[in-house]
């Protein structure tokens, strides 16, 4: 299990022109840490919320289909934890990582409302590409 | 890449690209548009994903999209697609994570003269009464069996709490339940997301707008609509909020690999679909009808609310501020209806994403009161332009399968449009024009800003002059309350 700091993992993914909504290549040198850049992506977009001590935990586990499905699962379930217990993680942590499994530990904090303005991660065009550096993937977000 | 030589014009305002065009279309693409917003979409990937719902299996007739066309994922905003009933399909992201967002229209018989000296208070009295903002919470707390319920019963519960007046159902699409809904195929997470949230408006492109009306085209049919020159309306755009978002993200997921056991190959992985008769199929369809019914009973409590607002404001001060509704669309769903094609009765599942039902005159499924006139279309404008109301047609029944336009269409990205815009910039332009303005989020403001969209009045041209909806009145605004 490694810890990187959240702007390594920042610089991991770019945004890219969507008229609609919101889209971004991700990359990362294997799938555990496309998977966790991809996540930084995602909380990214809402901005920073007022700072605080890290105060939640959570431990959960996503499983997909095949690793496209994992990275959606992954990230609407974060979604989904935001918004449902109004909550904000900034570093994640996996472990047990294959195509179609994942097991991470959420930090974070409590917030007094969801600050997330996304409705969801698609699969418009996904494909989880193996790269000569690792993994890429480009994900459109509605907002 | 597309280009125009790729379409053949059928008609004024008709474009078709062949089903020869590429070998896993179906049917022919078509889109309504004229010259300039036939090249507006092909800047983007708006054509290919239009041509790519052509592939949909049980398709018929056309693959349409609207002249407010633009990127979408999966299907393009703006697009229509009917497939034939039992085995046609039914596609999750054919109907969008926020399923039946639409939009509602109240009217006032008070003038904008009238309720003028009080409109920052109104605008004010709005932006405190209707939750607003990405994680708003509303007002009332349901119960597990309550939620079920709303989910069951859609704008009709909200009849028995006092919430909502018959003559509001009456002008609701579906009458403001979709039969079939069935609570039992909605996730716990879906409950969850949605349980708080009844009664409130979101962020990104919702909306409340207090208007003007600035024009009125047919008299007749505005004065059967209640609808008089110089009065004020209220406009409602909003969805099913997190409790929709989750269901199409639940089914979408399932089904990329239940599209696989039913040998069905696709060029996107969103446009994921089963036959609508399969078992997959009709838990999809009876948990979209729940979101659908959420998204209907939330567009009618924001509805109380405004109501609320305006007496709490105006009672005492002018003598008519009663608003009385319209109608309410949805444009992003999947329907059953019935429509001839070729000269014969089908059953059809018609998905509008980003697109709006427009039956009409003479279709046994609206009121009587609006039977010989055509159900009412709302088209709500890019921020601070014009917003209209049309009717729906005869042509569009032949034509469209009773569909028409949804609203603007975006032309540029939200990230470009917060570059170019500065939110409080534009809340100055906007108060110089009269505009009173009440935003939580200024970058959210700029995103929205006017120059991120296309002409909506070049759009209505083009449905009104195709015959695919009737143009009735223009609206303007004069306060617009945004999350």
């Amino acid at each position: 299990m490694a810890l990187r700091g959240n702007l390594e993992a920042a610089m991991s993914s770019e945004e890219v022109d969507h008229t609609a909504d919101r889209a971004f290549r991700i990359r990362g040198r294997n799938l555990a840490e496309l998977l966790e850049n991809a996540a930084h992506a995602i909380v990214a977009l809402d901005g920073k919320p007022p700072a605080g001590e890290c105060v939640i935990q959570r431990v959960i586990e996503v499983e997909g289909s095949d690793r496209e499905t994992l990275l959606v699962n992954w990230l609407n379930e974060i979604l989904y934890l935001e918004q449902a217990h109004h909550e904000f993680y900034d570093r994640f942590l996996l472990s047990d990582v294959n195509e179609n499994h994942l097991r991470a530990q959420l930090h974070g904090r409590q917030l007094d409302r969801s600050v997330t303005s996304i409705k969801a991660v698609t699969f418009h065009n996904l494909e989880v590409k193996e790269t000569p550096e690792g993994f890429e993937a480009t994900i459109v977000v509605d907002v | 890449m597309l280009s125009p030589h790729n379409f053949v014009r059928v008609a004024e305002f008709v474009w078709e690209i062949p089903a020869t065009y590429r070998d896993d279309m179906r049917v022919p693409a078509r889109l309504y548009a004229d010259e300039e917003l036939l090249n507006a979409a092909l800047t983007d990937d708006s054509i290919v994903q239009l041509v790519n719902t052509a592939t949909l299996p049980g398709i018929i007739q056309h693959a349409i999209a609207m002249p407010d066309i633009h990127q979408g994922y999966g299907f393009p905003i703006g697009g229509v697609v009917a497939t034939r009933l039992p085995h046609g399909v039914i596609s999750p992201g054919g109907v969008g994570y926020d399923i039946n967002c639409g939009v509602r229209l109240l009217v006032s018989q008070a003038t904008v003269e009238e309720i003028h000296p009080f409109l920052e208070q109104i605008a004010s009295a709005l932006y405190a009464n209707c939750p607003s903002g990405v994680g708003a919470k509303g007002s009332l707390r349901l119960t597990n069996t309550e939620l079920d319920e709303v989910l069951h019963e859609g704008a009709r519960w909200m009849l028995g709490k006092g919430y909502a007046r018959k003559e509001d159902l009456d002008h609701t699409e579906e009458f403001g339940r979709i039969p079939g809904a069935d609570a039992a195929y909605v996730s716990e997470h879906a409950h969850e997301r949605g349980r708080g949230q009844l009664g409130t408006l979101g962020a990104g492109n919702h909306f409340i707008e207090v208007d003007r009306i600035a024009e009125v085209y047919d008299h007749a049919i505005a004065a059967r609509l209640n609808i008089y020159q110089d009065n004020v309306a209220v406009q409602i755009h909003c969805g099913s909020r997190g409790l929709g978002h989750q269901v199409c993200e639940d089914y979408v997921s399932r089904f990329q690999k239940t599209v696989h056991d039913y040998g069905i190959t696709l060029p996107d992985r969103e446009l994921v679909c089963v036959p609508f008769d399969s078992e997959e199929g009709q838990e999809y369809f009876r948990a979209m009808a729940c979101a659908a019914n959420f998204a209907f009973a939330n567009r009618q409590l924001l509805a109380h609310l405004i109501r609320q607002s305006f007496e709490q404001v105006l009672a005492g001060k002018i003598r008519d501020f009663n608003l009385h509704q319209v109608y309410d669309i949805a444009h992003n769903m999947a329907k059953i209806e019935e429509h001839q094609v070729d000269g014969h009765d089908l059953r059809l599942c018609v998905h509008r994403k980003g697109a709006t039902r427009a039956f009409g005159p003479g279709s046994a499924v609206l009121p009587d009161d609006l039977r010989d006139v055509g159900q009412p279309v709302l088209i709500p404008g890019s921020m601070g332009t014009a917003s209209y109301v049309l009717t729906g047609t005869t042509g569009a029944m032949q034509q469209t399968f009773g569909s028409t336009c949804h609203g603007a269409g975006r032309v540029m990205s939200r990230a470009k449009a917060k570059k170019v815009v500065r939110g409080t910039d534009l809340r100055q332009q906007l108060k110089s024009r009269g505009i009173v303005v009440r935003a939580g989020s200024m970058s959210g403001l700029a995103e929205e800003a006017p120059a991120a969209y296309k002409d909506v009045s070049r759009v209505v041209e083009v449905v009104h002059k195709a015959g695919i909806a009737k143009k009735i009145v223009r609206l303007e605004p004069i306060a617009v309350i945004k999350g």
